[in-house]
């Protein structure tokens, strides 16, 4: 409800402004009459994604951004993609190096 | 005589259980939503945990714990927040963005809690409130003014210091950028996606009064943004 008060504050200001609200936090948005939200399916405290992962975090504030051009009325737009840990990426390397060991282990 | 032996505390019932994780003893935010859910939804979601993490010892993918977290949280929230929501408004301040993103000097506002090591605002007067205190004092937050902390755009990550009793705060400190996201915004300047960053990114505490913020402090905070010449603002909520 912060964001949605000060998003309010700002755009009221002549300030364009855009937030990126969890999909829990979905109602907000819609309840504040906030002006434009990227809604992210991600889990509270991650809004703009996982740990580590740069590509996806920078995917999503590009995304965030680009509803601020050209807009002229209330925007509220699911950004497409899955919530991505960063298990999906190095965790999959690192199970696979476990099914696998390497001749660097210790033993082999 | 009577028997001097203590007798044994009663057992812990289930709701007292799952509310635990609610700023109780179980403190943890990011399944304080169970005190949200009914115990016969709680049950649920404990059971599919367990179902689920039987399939993880099969095959070691922990992307569908994940998963059931994200969407019982989802729910949770859903059902639950949006049914107590106070603030609803019908009308939608809307200002125009008068030129190309490509030409736009854009800022940062979160409500992670975020401040410069060294700049610490000292909420409710304390300097170097730990993270467990300031859950301990949700309540507290939740009735004082916010302090908007400022953040120079080129801030290095291990100066970056959070402090927040609402959200849980684990993954910033592994990575800033998942609330504070300044990497992808210098990232997105270089790229000239955007015309430029302005030179101060704020953060405070999103934990607050609502109306102090509504009625006075937001439209200084306005200002403040309006003083650094920005064409727009990216605000992230937690």
């Amino acid at each position: 409800m912060s964001v949605g008060h000060v998003q309010r504050a700002f755009e009221a200001a002549g300030i364009p402004t855009v937030g990126i609200y969890i999909r829990a936090f979905e109602h907000v948005p819609h309840n504040m009459g906030v002006s434009r939200a990227l809604i992210t399916d991600h889990p509270m405290g991650r809004p703009v994604g996982a740990p580590g992962d740069i590509d996806r975090q920078r995917s999503i504030v590009r995304a965030a951004l680009e509803l601020l051009p050209g807009s002229t009325s209330q925007q509220i737009v699911r950004y497409p993609h899955p919530y991505r840990p960063m298990d999906v990426i190095v965790g999959a390397q690192r199970r696979e190096t476990s099914r696998n060991p390497t001749d660097t282990a210790p033993g082999s | 005589m009577t028997d001097s032996v203590d007798p044994a505390p009663p057992p812990e019932t289930f709701q007292a259980f799952k509310d635990s994780f609610f700023y109780g003893s179980r403190s943890n935010l990011d399944f304080k939503f169970l005190a949200d859910l009914s115990e016969t939804e709680a049950g649920e979601f404990f059971t599919g945990l367990l179902t689920e993490l039987s399939q993880t010892i099969n095959d070691g993918d922990g992307s569908r714990l994940v998963d059931l977290a994200r969407v019982w949280q989802q729910r949770a929230y859903t059902a639950h927040l949006d049914a107590k929501t106070a603030f609803r408004y019908d009308d939608i301040p809307f200002t125009a963005l008068d030129k190309p993103l490509s030409g736009a000097r854009i800022a940062l506002v979160t409500s992670s809690g975020h401040f410069v090591a060294g700049d610490d605002p000292q909420p409710l007067g304390v300097a170097n409130m730990s993270q467990a205190e300031a859950e301990a004092r949700v309540g507290e937050f939740l009735r004082a003014q916010p302090t908007l902390s400022t953040i120079p755009i080129g801030t290095p990550s291990d100066q970056l210091v959070v402090r927040h009793g609402g959200y849980p705060t684990d993954a910033a400190r592994l990575d800033h950028n998942v609330v504070l996201p300044l990497q992808p915004l210098r990232d997105l300047a270089t790229m000239a996606v955007i015309g430029e960053l302005a030179p101060r990114a704020y953060s405070f505490v999103g934990a607050t009064s609502q109306l102090r913020l509504r009625d006075t402090i937001a439209a200084d905070w306005a200002a403040t943004l309006q003083a650094d010449a920005v064409d727009a603002v990216l605000l992230v909520p937690v």
